[in-house]
C-alpha cells in the first residue's frame, strides 16, 4: 500500500488486496464478462475504469491506447454492467463452481 | 396442471432470503424433500459478502431448525451494543457514540432488552445455513447456477434468457443503445415475459415445481430477463451502492480490548462496535481528478465509512453511490483514502487484511422497485426485489431478506395447499403481506429521509464544519476563549470563503432547509 506524496491523495495497491481472494479461473471460452473494447474506442467517460473495484478494466488511466479487459480478477459485483452506457459489457454470472469463492464474505 | 412435478418448490440462492424462504416452506408443513434450494456458489456461502450487519432477530423464527444460532453459526460474530455515528473530514474526526445495556440483554430499563444485531461475516453464516437445511431435509445443491426458467409450453432451447437483457452486438451508443432483445421474435419474448413458470433449465435438463423462488441477489440476472423488474435498471447507475471492503485480522484478544469489548462466555457472546461515518475526505484528489477529466468537474464522490467488529477480524470498508463518481478516480482508492485517515488507521493498527471484496447493494426505495414480485408460479424475495432499505443512520437488506423470505414461504405454502399458484394468488397473499409488513412502512415513511442523505453537504463542507468547530471548542490552546455559537459562525464563514460553490449551501436558510430534512432521518 503506497502513499503518493501529494497529502490527501491516495492509492491502493488493488492487486494486492485481490491477492488475498481465492478464485477457480473458467476458461476463455466461458468467460462471464464479455467485453466488446472496439466500442470502447469512442468511450467519452471509461467509467467501467473507474468503477471496478478489481481493476480489471485498464484503458487510458493507465497510458494505454485501447481497453484492456481482463477477465481473472473479477469480484463479480456488477458495477462495470451498471456504468457502461455503450452496450459493450456482456455481463453474467460465472458458470457453478467457478469464480471468485470468499473464504470469509 | 396436477402431473406431479419434480418439487414442491425451487429456489434459487441460499442466502438469507433463499433460506428463509425454505425454512418458513418447512415449518407450513411442506416436506424438506419436496423443497430445493439451489445455489451458484461452491462451497455456499461463498459468493456472498456484505458490509455488514444483522439486524432484529428474525433467525429467531427457525430455532426448530438451526438451534441456538447466536452461539453457534460461525458467521455471526459479535452482538452489536456499541454503536458510533462520526464525522470524517481530512484533518478532522467527530463521533456520536453509544453504549446500549439494553442492546446486550443484559438489563436496562429500554424495551425490549435483548440482543438484536450481529457484525456478520456472511460466507461462514451463509455455509452453516446450507448445512442445517440439510440437516432439516431439505435438498441444497452447491455450485449450480440457474440461466433459464422454465416456462410452461416453451421450448427452453428457443432462446437464450440472456438475450432478453443484453446489448445487442450491433449496438448503438448511449442513448441510442440497441437491445438483443429487439431482434427477438414478439411472440417468444411475450411467452418468456408473461408465461407460467413452472421449474428451473439447468444444463438443458429441466427440473419443474409448483413454484419457482427467485432469491438470487443483487445482480438479478433471471429477475430482470424473466421481467420481474425492467432491464433498464440493470444500466442505470441511479440508486446503486457499491460496497468495498476490506476483512483485517486483528486477533480476538485485541479487539476485545481495543474497542472494549466483552469476550463472551457460555451464555453470552462477545459484544462487538459498529461505526458508520459521513466522510469528506476526498476534495484534493477530485480536484486533481476534475482537472483531468473536466467533463465531470464538480461531481463529488459520496461515500459513506463503515467499520464493524468481528470475532477476531474487523470488517473496513466504504459504500459509494456510483452516480456519483466523476471520472478519474479510482473506487479502490476512495477506499484507500478512508482507510488511511488518522481514526481509521489507529483503528486497524497491526492487523493484516485477509480479504478483500465488492459488491454492489440496490438502493431502490420505493420508485425503482421491481414493477411485480410474483408472476403464475414464481415471486422474487430479498435484494433481488430490491427490499433494502437506506436511511444513512442503517442500510438494512439481511432482516428485510429473511423478512420476505418468512412471508414468501407462509404465502407458498398456502397457495399451494389452496391448489391455485397463479400470480394472482401469490399476490393476493405475498406480495400484499409484503406491502402490509415493516419492509414497506419503513420504505415509505424514509422516503424524504433520502433526500437529506443525498445532500451533497454531508458529503462535502458539513462534516469539516462539524469536524473544525468541535476541533476548535473542544481545545484549549491558553488563549481568551471564544463561545461556541461564535466558533461555528466563524468556521462557516471560513469555508464559505475558500469554496464558492459552498456559499450558497452555507446560507442560513439553506441551512435551516437542511436542518428540516434531517428530521425525517
Amino acid at each position: 500500500m503506497t502513499e503518493s506524496t501529494q497529502i490527501g491523495l491516495f492509492t491502493y495497491d488493488v492487486k494486492n488486496g485481490l491477492g488475498l481472494i481465492a478464485y477457480n479461473v473458467d476458461d476463455h471460452e466461458h468467460a462471464h464478462i464479455i467485453v466488446d473494447t472496439k466500442k470502447c474506442d469512442d468511450c467519452s467517460h471509461m467509467m467501467c475504469v473507474w468503477g471496478c473495484p478489481a481493476q480489471c478494466y485498464n484503458y487510458r488511466d493507465q497510458g494505454l491506447e485501447e481497453m484492456k479487459f481482463q477477465v481473472e480478477d473479477c469480484v463479480e459485483c456488477g458495477t462495470c454492467y451498471i456504468m457502461c452506457d455503450q452496450g459493450a459489457v456482456s455481463w453474467n454470472h460465472p458458470r457453478g463452481g467457478f469464480g471468485i469463492t470468499y473464504a470469509q464474505g | 396442471m396436477e402431473e406431479e412435478t419434480d418439487f414442491d418448490v425451487i429456489v434459487i440462492g441460499a442466502g438469507f432470503a433463499g433460506a428463509a424462504t425454505a425454512f418458513q416452506l418447512l415449518k407450513e408443513g411442506i416436506e424438506g424433500e419436496r423443497i430445493l434450494v439451489v445455489e451458484r456458489g461452491e462451497p455456499i456461502g461463498g459468493k456472498n459478502m456484505t458490509g455488514g450487519i444483522l439486524w432484529g432477530r428474525e433467525l429467531d423464527a427457525f430455532t426448530d431448525y438451526i438451534g441456538n444460532w447466536e452461539m453457534d453459526c460461525p458467521g455471526i460474530e459479535r452482538c452489536i451494543n456499541h454503536k458510533k455515528v462520526g464525522f470524517l473530514s481530512n484533518e478532522d474526526a467527530v463521533f456520536i457514540e453509544g453504549r446500549f445495556a439494553s442492546w446486550d440483554g443484559t438489563g436496562g430499563t429500554e424495551e425490549p432488552s435483548e440482543r438484536s444485531s450481529w457484525s456478520v461475516l456472511r460466507a461462514k453464516t451463509d455455509a452453516w445455513l446450507a448445512e442445517k437445511m440439510e440437516e432439516a431435509g431439505i435438498f441444497v445443491m452447491g455450485g449450480i447456477k440457474i440461466d433459464q426458467l422454465n416456462i410452461e409450453g416453451l421450448d427452453h432451447g428457443a432462446y437464450d434468457a440472456r438475450d432478453l437483457t443484453d446489448p445487442s452486438e450491433d449496438s448503438g451508443k448511449g442513448a441510442a443503445q440497441k437491445w438483443k432483445v429487439d431482434n427477438l421474435p414478439k411472440e417468444l419474448v411475450d411467452k418468456v415475459r408473461n408465461g407460467t413458470i413452472s421449474g428451473i433449465v439447468q444444463d438443458g435438463e429441466v427440473m419443474t415445481a409448483k413454484v419457482v423462488v427467485i432469491a438470487e441477489g443483487t445482480n438479478s440476472v433471471l429477475t430482470r430477463a424473466y421481467h420481474f423488474d425492467s432491464m433498464l435498471h440493470a444500466q442505470s447507475k441511479d440508486d446503486m451502492l457499491l460496497g468495498i471492503k476490506e476483512v483485517i485480522h486483528l486477533g480476538k484478544e485485541r479487539i476485545d480490548e481495543r474497542f472494549n469489548c466483552f469476550p463472551g462466555d457460555d451464555e453470552r457472546p462477545p459484544s462487538g462496535m459498529a461505526m458508520e461515518l459521513a466522510l469528506s475526505l476526498y476534495r484534493e484528489m477530485a480536484e486533481e481528478a476534475w482537472e483531468k477529466y473536466p467533463a465531470t468537474k464538480g461531481l463529488y464522490p459520496r461515500c459513506g465509512g463503515f467499520f464493524y467488529t468481528n470475532e477476531d477480524t474487523v470488517s473496513c470498508g466504504i459504500i459509494v453511490q456510483l452516480k456519483s463518481l466523476p471520472e478519474g478516480l479510482h473506487t479502490y482508492d476512495l477506499y484507500e483514502a478512508f482507510k488511511a485517515h488518522p481514526a481509521i488507521a489507529a483503528l486497524i493498527q497491526g492487523g493484516e487484511a485477509i480479504e478483500y471484496g465488492g459488491h454492489l447493494c440496490p438502493e431502490y426505495g420505493l420508485h425503482r422497485m421491481p414493477h411485480r414480485f410474483t408472476r403464475d408460479g414464481a415471486l422474487v424475495v430479498g435484494d433481488a426485489a430490491g427490499l433494502v432499505f437506506a436511511n444513512g443512520m442503517q442500510i438494512q437488506g439481511m432482516n428485510n431478506a429473511l423478512h420476505s423470505g418468512k412471508l414468501a414461504g407462509k404465502a407458498i405454502a398456502h397457495c399451494i395447499a389452496k391448489g391455485d399458484v397463479s400470480a394472482k394468488a401469490l399476490d393476493a397473499t405475498y406480495t400484499k403481506s409484503l406491502k402490509a409488513s415493516y419492509i414497506f412502512r419503513d420504505l415509505e415513511r424514509f422516503e424524504p429521509a433520502t433526500k437529506f442523505l443525498n445532500h451533497p453537504a454531508n458529503f462535502t463542507w458539513l462534516p469539516e464544519l462539524i469536524g473544525k468547530t468541535a476541533n476548535r471548542v473542544f481545545r484549549e490552546i491558553g488563549e481568551e476563549k471564544v463561545p461556541a455559537e461564535k466558533v461555528f459562525f466563524g468556521v462557516r464563514k471560513e469555508l464559505r470563503k475558500r469554496n464558492k460553490a459552498n456559499k450558497k449551501g452555507m446560507g442560513l436558510f439553506s441551512l435551516a432547509r437542511l436542518g428540516l430534512l434531517g428530521r425525517k432521518l
